[in-house]
């Protein structure tokens, strides 16, 4: 293996929740009414994907434990397929750290920095982005560590606040016309839930891989939970306005007004979402980066991470002319890509790997 | 050696702009707009005026910070006005009339007037909404007039101008309706909405006019299309779960004085049904007060004379609601209080089949009060100490 580095499982659960929550937490809620009007609050509980991803990657990573995905993909279906998943799989982890990176870059511009070049704003974090993956694995792990606690602390903050705002009836009536607008909403989150399988890249590097499982499945509940109450809360506030606005949490954090001195609560919201982009954009960098590197049969990743970081910020500004372009790919394209990109792809492995009989001892 | 000493030049080199002092903007460089009127001219253009807050330059920092009034003058907020094809143009051509920056961040109060309100609000609500600065708490209000002639009076007590707004809105004698809010209504299933309405006191050109909120504007579609009395606001806002404060005043029958009471908690509760063919709306109001006065005959210590009371007040409270009612219904034929989303939420399949027909459905609809009134305490005495002597 490329990496040396080694992380605990419950590093594992805090990089993946923080691969996941932060723009799943930012442009979901308005993507989602438009389908599920007032039940967008339980669309999250439809994590079909989620519920997919945490056994397929847990069962991948038992068919050859200690070895990366790549080498585990070759391994399983032979030189030249191996081969072409893993060129596939590095660009797509390519391309989806693109999205993410251009999706904090047009949030940031637009909401608050809306004089400043997007290549700054995008360059600036994959810079530092670039500094943590070259670190590896261990550095990455680490700042989940030390970031989780201060992303939950401002979230639960703002949900706190926004209380007295509340309206309960904006959640009514309740399934007025099944479940299926939910289920319908629930699709572009699969997007967020099938990212899950990332998890496949970094169980090699966990030390305590008994307890990684258990670890997966808080993580999986805690970013339910996370999307159910972000859900709630902007649905109770917006109601019908819900769907009409960009960044349905930021009017949230903007629209506290507490005693007339709590108030102007967006740079809380800037704060979570620098964070957590952060943590994102450096999980799927790594994935990128050590997949690209094993790809071209390197012994080092480290060399190419600057390079890439070049190609990363590029793609920031290639994925989409303008915000709605890719918002329009988040809500259509995306969605099938990646389903097969993180589910359909790994689940052909795993099914051919226990095919041929191998992961027994 | 030449690698590290360009290495430490670089570094250096980038520590420079980090101090932000390049592109600084302090708040005495900003014109900070703290509330804006907009107003529709005869030949169809906006008319934007908005109230600047000024921080003296550097006279901050020389008084101390926390001396507020700068030489005891209020000359602090500067009135600019300007106009322009829409809203957006017009606040682009603001920059030109003031040298310092122009700042939104801080807007609190949005007064439109009262010829663009009855032209339509949309159009200047896409700009505020669409805005990043703006805020959607911001409140809204129609001015009864122009709306720079309210922007113009200056506060006795406040700040500025729209600090007096809004505290005078935050007291919930009147409605507090803020931008969100409004933007909710106006796309809610009745498509209607109300704001309060803006009157100044006495005249306008007096030096002592202050701006005072009372009665209210009711839109529908985005438009302004009536405005209602005083009185009949409160029956709306007993209706719409709004009535928060009041002191009413009853007379109860043979009873020779007045009582007034003091309202401490009030809560509306709308029950759509559905019978057959019949569209029907029960309002259930509850509420609790306290007596603040008493110069009738009765003795508020008895539960007895109580419940006559709690009765009067009862009647008092339908009366007005009745009149919000047949206002709404018969006059302007306009459901300002939230039934169609009652009904929806209730009743979504049968909302769904009749959605087109609620303009027709709501003027004919039946409306049955429940009222529910309980007075909590008596206050410090029980009956008039002080009652007029042929009643002795």
């Amino acid at each position: 293996m490329i990496e040396k580095g080694k992380i605990s499982s419950a590093q594992l659960g805090k990089m993946i929740y923080l691969a996941i929550t932060p723009t799943a937490i930012l442009t979901a809620p308005g993507i989602s009414f438009n389908f599920a009007r007032q039940d967008l609050w339980l669309s999250p509980l439809w994590a079909i994907c989620g519920v997919i991803a945490v056994p397929l990657a847990l069962g991948l990573n038992r068919l050859y434990p200690d070895c990366s995905p790549v080498q585990a993909s070759r391994k399983i279906a032979g030189r030249i397929p191996g081969w072409v998943f893993a060129g596939a799989n590095w660009l797509f982890y390519l391309y989806m750290s693109g999205i993410i990176l251009r999706e904090y870059g047009e949030f940031v511009v637009g909401a608050f920095l809306s004089e400043t070049p997007l290549l700054i704003v995008l360059g600036s974090l994959v810079l530092v982005c670039a500094f943590a993956v070259r670190g590896g694995v261990e550095i990455v792990g680490r700042f989940a560590g030390l970031f989780l606690p201060a992303f939950l602390t401002l979230f639960l903050l703002i949900v706190l606040l926004i209380i007295p705002d509340l309206q309960i009836t904006n959640m009514m009536p309740i399934l007025p016309e099944g479940i299926l607008p939910s289920l319908k909403g629930s699709l572009v989150l699969q997007i967020w839930f099938s990212e899950l399988s990332i998890a496949w890249f970094l169980l090699p590097y966990v030390s305590d891989r008994e307890n990684a499982k258990k670890s997966l499945w808080i993580t999986f509940g805690g970013i339910i939970l996370t999307l159910l109450l972000s859900n709630w809360v902007t649905l109770l506030l917006l109601g019908d306005l819900t769907g009409g606005y960009s960044f349905p949490f930021l009017i949230l954090a903007r629209y506290i007004d507490l005693a007339e001195f709590f108030t102007h609560l967006e740079a809380l919201f800037m704060a979570i979402w620098v964070l957590g982009a952060f943590v994102k954009i450096c999980v799927f960098f790594y994935v990128t980066v050590t997949g690209a590197a094993e790809w071209m049969g390197l012994r080092d990743y480290r060399p190419i991470v600057f390079p890439m970081a070049l190609l990363l910020t590029l793609f920031g500004i290639w994925i989409a002319a303008n915000f709605q372009e890719m918002t329009h790919a988040i809500a259509t394209s995306l969605i099938p890509l990646a389903l097969t990109m993180f589910i359909l792809v790994p689940a052909i492995l795993y099914a051919i790997g226990r095919l041929r009989g191998q992961g027994r001892q | 050696m030449i690698r590290k000493l360009l290495l430490v030049l670089v570094s250096t080199a980038c520590l420079l702009p980090t101090a932000g002092c390049w592109n600084a903007k302090e708040v005495n460089d900003l014109a900070i707009i703290t509330g804006a009127g907009i107003d529709l001219t005869e030949d169809g253009r906006i008319e934007l005026s908005v109230e600047i807050y000024l921080t003296s330059p550097g006279g901050t920092e020389s008084d101390g910070p926390m001396t507020g009034q700068p030489n005891g003058d209020k000359g602090t907020s500067v009135i600019r006005t300007v106009h322009g094809i829409n809203m957006a143009d017009a606040a682009s051509r603001l920059q030109k009339m003031i040298s310092r920056k122009v700042f939104w961040g801080q807007a609190e109060v949005f007064l439109f007037g009262e010829r663009m309100a009855r032209a339509g609000l949309e159009e200047p609500m896409d700009f505020m909404l669409r805005h990043t600065a703006s805020r959607e708490r911001s409140q809204v209000f129609v001015a009864n007039g122009p709306a720079k002639d309210v922007l113009l009076l200056t506060p006795p007590v406040d700040r500025s101008l729209s600090d007096a707004l809004v505290s005078m809105a935050e007291q919930q004698t009147g409605l507090n309706i803020t931008m969100k809010e409004l933007a909710q209504m106006m796309v809610g299933k009745s498509r209607a909405a109300v704001l309060p309405i803006v009157h100044i006191y006495p005249e306008k050109d007096l030096q002592d006019a202050f701006p005072y909120i009372a009665g209210m504007a009711v839109i529908k579609e985005g438009r302004m299309i009536g405005k209602l009395d005083e009185y009949t606001t409160r029956g709306v806002m007993w209706l719409r779960n709004e009535m928060k404060h009041a002191t009413v005043t009853v007379k109860p029958d043979e009873s020779g004085g007045y009582v007034s009471l003091h309202l401490l908690r009030n809560h509306t509760r709308l029950i759509p049904s559905i019978q057959g063919d019949r569209w029907i709306m029960t309002v259930r109001i509850t509420g609790q007060d306290d007596i603040v006065e008493n110069t009738s005959n009765l003795d508020l210590s008895e539960p007895d004379h109580l419940e006559q009371v709690e009765r009067e007040m009862e009647r008092f409270v339908e009366e007005r609601v009745k009149l919000a009612l047949d206002t709404a219904q018969k006059k302007l034929k306009v459901d300002i209080f939230g039934f169609a989303d009652a009904f929806w939420r209730r009743y979504p399949k049968q909302w769904m089949a009749n959605a087109s027909r609620w303009d027709e459905i709501f003027p004919e609809m039946e409306v049955r009060l429940e009222t529910d009134i309980r007075i909590a305490r008596p206050g410090l005495i029980g009956k008039n100490f002080f009652p007029r002597q042929e009643q002795r």
